[in-house]
């Protein structure tokens, strides 16, 4: 009895042991450089958090495969990725535990506007640079030194997308006089809305015919898309975070046979699955404003994702992550230092006009101002066309023409 | 505002409420035979909604004929969860910790099934792309969405069948005695916890059916539950707990209210409409606008 006492406390040893002799092998010759990624890998904004780990995997890969970060004798990066979930407070605990747990030299996310704002603050606190490609002004209003957006925010898109959309439709013969907001009232959202309600949409003479803001989820779309049919604005602009919510409006427009054109605002309308959905056919013409898309000279990199993923095409969500992960890369070779406060000032002080993160994003240059913010970082007009979002202004980096309300 | 629209209004909410109604049913005879809140019933939509996807997607098959195809199959997993599960946790004891256990059941049982969707099937959103998703029969000047007057005349007939089951067979008879007085339908020789297995299959099996339906005109994902689950609730309660036709009635009044509710109040406040409606119910008609009134002696 006794000895199977024994013999059973050797077992356990045994068992507890392996894995410290697993992980134990071999001491890397750098210290690893880790990236936390906290992003919702949990609930109805799942799919976002997995696209930006596909990208921000594929970087990785190429980064380690280029030999890593040279000024750090080749340190390899790693990624550590946290759940955000599904709401605010699971976000900042995700990130509290990511940041404290280990040495973490930048982190990435977390793609919802309001998910960013609360993750953000405990980056600040920490004093881990992060980076994010949430669009809502407030995440850079607050004076943070550690919080770098890439994408232009809310209110510049705004302002910047209705240029660019007024200038198309002139050219194309067909000026707008009305317009309908229709959209959730979710943080990105609802900063992009704010401008045009209140001073762009006037200044441009156009008068605003519809504008219904509902709390996801949508019981039923019919009683908005009846008033777009009754008032058949010049320009929808369109902001449905929500997938389901969403689908219900674009199939309720096709019911109702309206044809006012679709502006999308955000990456969120621009995903495979809607392809899935509602067919090609329905898609075809929608317009989307979006931080990032893959733009002319870069299918390269779009089969590289495409093949290494499976996806049909690469959007917003992964390309982001891939140059942030890029950014986060060479800003370690200048910092020549894994420590997250070196980091933070090398990104601070980076100007890269080359390189797979400057090729990512549009203009093609990689600075940040004092506030966090990307400069120069301008909105990409995105279209479907035949199941597939193409980017169609600005006109010198589109892969696509657009066109105007074809076929709908 | 012309009378014209507010037909429409009516219309459009009465054939989101079909389906809204059909899935509460389940809930309510899980209730009113076992008394238990099952927290999971959500997730069986969502696998509903899943399973009627895959049938179409590998097999060709129309979703509003995959929605009735999954019903005897989910009536089997409903006596198997029972068996397994639920059972421990029924039938005699102290109520309150019986009542504690069952909400912990259901409520892990309902994390369980929506974190092991999204890890087997992904995140990733999916829908049947049917013709009748974006069609609509014309009426005059109101248009009747072809899905969703298919899914609400399904609904109907779906609970049509388990009305006569429970008021016409002898099997639904013992059923509903075993809701009433377990202990006397023990007496006349009816096994409670048979019935009890019974009502849980019949239960999944409705709401999975209703998440097939709802599938042919909405998206489907591991959360979906969700945006659907107190609405199943209020309905239940509206309708009178436990009450069969009650709770088909909860459904539609939700429908219809929803939908009215924009007649008067912003967007925003959609669903302020229901609980209203819900809080106003309550205070004038406690038991519910089916319930029976307890009374003491």
């Amino acid at each position: 009895m006794k000895k199977a006492g024994i013999g059973l406390a050797m077992v356990m040893a045994a068992l507890i042991a392996a894995p410290m002799l697993l992980t134990a092998v071999p001491s890397p010759a750098a210290e690893d450089l880790k990236i936390a990624l906290v992003v919702p890998l949990s609930g109805r904004w799942a799919r976002q958090g997995q696209l930006k780990k596909m990208g921000a995997e594929m970087a990785i890969a190429e980064v380690n495969a280029q030999g890593g970060i040279k000024s750090l004798g080749g340190a390899k990066i790693v990624l550590r990725e946290a759940d955000a979930g599904d709401s605010v407070e699971k976000a900042v605990s995700a990130a509290q535990r990511a940041l404290t747990r280990e040495k973490i030299s930048a982190g990435i996310g977390s793609w919802l506007s309001s998910f960013t704002l609360g993750v953000t603050e405990v980056a600040e606190r920490l004093e881990v640079p992060w980076f994010t490609l949430s669009y809502a002004d407030s995440i850079t209003d607050r004076g943070f030194k550690y919080t770098f957006q890439s994408s232009p925010v809310s209110s510049a898109q705004a302002e910047q997308a209705l240029e660019q959309l007024v200038e198309i439709a002139k050219r194309n013969n067909q000026p707008i006089k009305k317009a309908a907001i229709i959209g959730d009232n979710t943080a990105a959202t609802v900063f992009f809305f704010k401008p045009l309600r209140e001073k762009l949409l006037k200044a441009k003479g156009i008068e605003i015919v519809v504008d219904e803001i509902w709390t996801p989820p949508l019981a039923d779309a019919t009683a908005i898309v009846q008033k777009l049919r009754s008032t058949q604005p010049d320009v929808v602009f369109y902001g449905a975070t929500n997938f389901p919510d969403s689908i219900q409006v674009l199939q309720k427009v096709k019911e109702f046979g309206v044809k006012s054109p679709i502006q999308g605002v955000g990456a969120w309308l621009v995903t495979p699955e809607y392809v899935k959905a509602v067919g090609p056919e329905l898609l075809d013409s929608i317009k989307a404003v979006v931080a990032a898309h893959p733009l002319k000279g870069q299918d390269e990199l779009v089969k590289r994702f495409k093949e290494r993923t499976g996806e049909p095409f690469m959007t917003q969500d992964p390309l982001m992550s891939y140059a942030h992960v890029w950014i986060i890369k060479e800003a370690a070779e200048r910092a020549k230092s894994t420590d997250p406060k070196a980091i933070r000032d090398a990104v601070a002080k980076l100007d890269l006009t080359s390189g797979p993160a400057a090729n990512a994003l549009a203009p093609g240059r990689i600075r940040y101002d004092d506030h966090g913010r990307r400069i120069g970082a301008i909105p990409i007009i995105v279209q479907w066309q035949g199941g597939e979002p193409f980017t169609v202004a600005p006109t010198e980096l589109a892969t696509r023409k657009l066109v105007w309300q074809a076929g709908r | 505002m012309a009378l014209g629209d507010l037909v429409q209004y009516v219309v459009t909410g009465l054939l989101v409420g079909g389906v809204y109604a059909l899935m509460s049913i389940g809930l309510a005879l899980i209730f009113g035979v076992m008394r238990v809140v099952n927290f999971a019933q959500g997730d069986f939509m969502m696998l509903g909604m899943y399973v009627t996807y895959f049938l179409t997607t590998a097999y060709g098959i129309d979703p509003l004929l995959g929605a009735v195809l999954i019903v005897p199959p989910f009536f089997l997993v409903g006596v198997a969860v029972h068996r397994v599960l639920l059972a421990r946790v029924t039938g005699g004891g102290d109520p309150q910790r019986l009542m504690d256990t069952q909400l912990i059941l259901t409520l892990g049982l309902s994390l369980i099934i929506t974190n092991g969707a999204t890890m087997l099937l992904t995140p990733m959103p999916r829908g049947i792309k049917t013709s009748y998703a974006t069609q609509a029969f014309v009426v005059g000047p109101i248009l009747m969405n072809e899905a969703r007057s298919y899914a609400f005349l399904m609904a109907l007939l779906l609970a049509g069948v388990v009305y006569v089951f429970l008021t016409r067979t002898d099997l639904g008879k013992a059923l509903r005695a075993a809701a009433d007085e377990p202990e006397a339908a023990g007496y006349q020789g009816i096994d409670v916890r048979a019935m009890h297995g019974l009502a849980f299959g019949v239960g999944i099996a409705l709401v999975a059916a209703a998440g097939g339906l709802l599938a042919t005109y909405h998206p489907i994902e591991p959360t979906v539950a969700v945006n659907f689950i107190v609405l199943m609730f209020v309905a239940v309660v509206l309708g009178g707990l436990g009450s069969i036709p009650g709770a088909f009635a909860g459904g539609l009044v939700i429908g219809v209210v929803q939908s009215l509710t924009l007649l008067v109040l912003p967007f925003q406040l959609q669903n302020v409409g229901v609980f209203i409606a819900f809080l106003l119910v309550l205070y004038l008609r406690p038991q519910g606008l089916f319930g029976q009134r307890l009374r003491t002696v």
